[in-house]
């Protein structure tokens, strides 16, 4: 894991480069597919729902990573929190819960090959309350620009953008209380 | 969804992040110790020999404001994934053992009050009661940052609230001897703590 290029991404990124952005996520979720694949060795398809969740996580909370800290501590320390939380879940639903032998983060490879997740971003878009939806389908999905998505709607674009943010974490949250298919 | 197309979806039309910076947290203490005070005039009042009291209650609220002044930090270092804590480790260790004396001595002063016939003091409720403005405030703003470690971050906001808790709390208090009012001070805090770690991990979900 090439911390100084991840942290350069990372950094490009919260300055507003939307292409080093997209590169730290997709680099972030090889990595996270490993660690998630080889702490869930019995549960493969739980790994895949994880790391959409955690890419979500890292994408809306951003804003809280330190630059004086390693870029690797601040996404893995995340990466754990929901693989926590992913735990309790289970548990809290009687379901099985993966044993305690697992490599340290910074030995695990990363891995590209993306399995299907279980739960549907598309499907849960769906269920965000209309304004949300329409923001997030306009701006994030058919890649409209603010102002065109404003012409559209009729909306400010101040309210296109706080409803393109809370979308965001609406479907993070829709995503961390549904129960897989 | 594939992951990929998730990731476009999410870096498409990206604006920069602009960072919150002290505000936030100036707004909750300010906020907060105002609701403080705003419960405490409703409910206990201030005491009727305020202004001759005056040096001691300044005294017992730069006790309050410097203990919540020292949890601070701590809910903002908490309030972010995996640092280290660093010396914020050994301040709460400090706290905690603050807290542990202050139990014993708040406990020996109970015991002779009790057997005086002296009134026994309402901080241990009231504290917690007017830290409740600070605690919702500050748990709001760390909630929407990335916490991971939820009882530390929940404790941490409990002592801060406590503190301004305590600031509001000394325009009532009637004790004037200054030596149990900082064991008694202090316990109520631990109190709010002890409170915030057992609700952290519920409070402070993401």
């Amino acid at each position: 894991m090439d911390e100084a290029r991840l942290r350069a991404l990372m950094l490009k990124g919260l300055a507003g480069d939307g292409a080093a952005h997209r590169m730290f996520l997709a680099e972030a979720s090889s990595a996270l597919r490993g660690y998630f694949r080889n702490r869930l060795r019995d549960a493969p398809d739980d790994a895949e729902d994880l790391v959409q969740e955690t890419i979500i996580a890292l994408h809306t909370r951003r804003g809280t990573y330190d630059s004086s800290y390693p870029v690797t501590a601040w996404f893995y320390a995340i990466a754990r929190h929901r693989l926590i939380d992913h735990i309790r879940r289970r548990k809290r639903r009687g379901q099985s819960v993966p044993i305690e032998d697992a490599e340290d983060a910074a030995l695990v490879q990363p891995v590209q090959e993306a399995s299907d997740a279980r739960r549907d971003v598309a499907a849960l878009l769906d269920r965000l309350p209309e304004k949300q939806r329409t923001a997030i389908r306009l701006i994030k999905l058919e890649q409209k620009s603010v102002k065109e998505a404003a012409v559209i709607t009729g909306w400010s674009e101040s309210d296109l953008k706080v409803s393109t943010h809370r979308g965001l974490k609406s479907l993070a949250k829709l995503f961390r209380d549904e129960a897989p298919a | 969804m594939k992951t990929d197309d998730l990731i476009d979806l999410l870096s498409s039309d990206l604006e920069p992040e602009k960072p919150a910076g002290a505000k936030p947290w100036a707004l909750a203490v300010g906020l907060g110790l105002l609701g403080a005070v705003v419960l405490m005039m409703v409910t206990l009042g201030p005491r009727p020999d305020l202004i001759p009291a005056l040096p001691l209650m300044l005294a017992k609220m730069a006790i309050s404001a410097l203990l919540a002044a020292a949890a601070l930090p701590l809910v903002m270092r908490l309030a972010r994934p995996g640092r280290p804590l660093g010396l914020g480790a050994m301040i709460g260790a400090g706290l905690l053992v603050l807290g542990a004396v202050a139990a014993v001595i708040a406990l020996t002063d109970l015991y002779f009050r009790v057997q005086t016939g002296a009134p026994i003091p309402k901080c241990l409720v009231f504290v917690p009661l007017y830290a409740l403005p600070a605690a919702g405030l500050l748990t709001w703003i760390v909630r929407n940052m990335a916490p991971t470690r939820l009882m530390l971050a929940g404790a941490a906001i409990g002592a801060a609230a406590g503190g301004l808790g305590a600031v509001a709390y000394s325009v009532y208090c009637p004790i004037d001897r200054l030596h149990p009012v900082l064991a008694w001070y202090v316990l109520s805090i631990a109190i709010c703590a002890g409170v915030g770690a057992l609700v952290g991990p519920r409070a402070l979900r993401w």
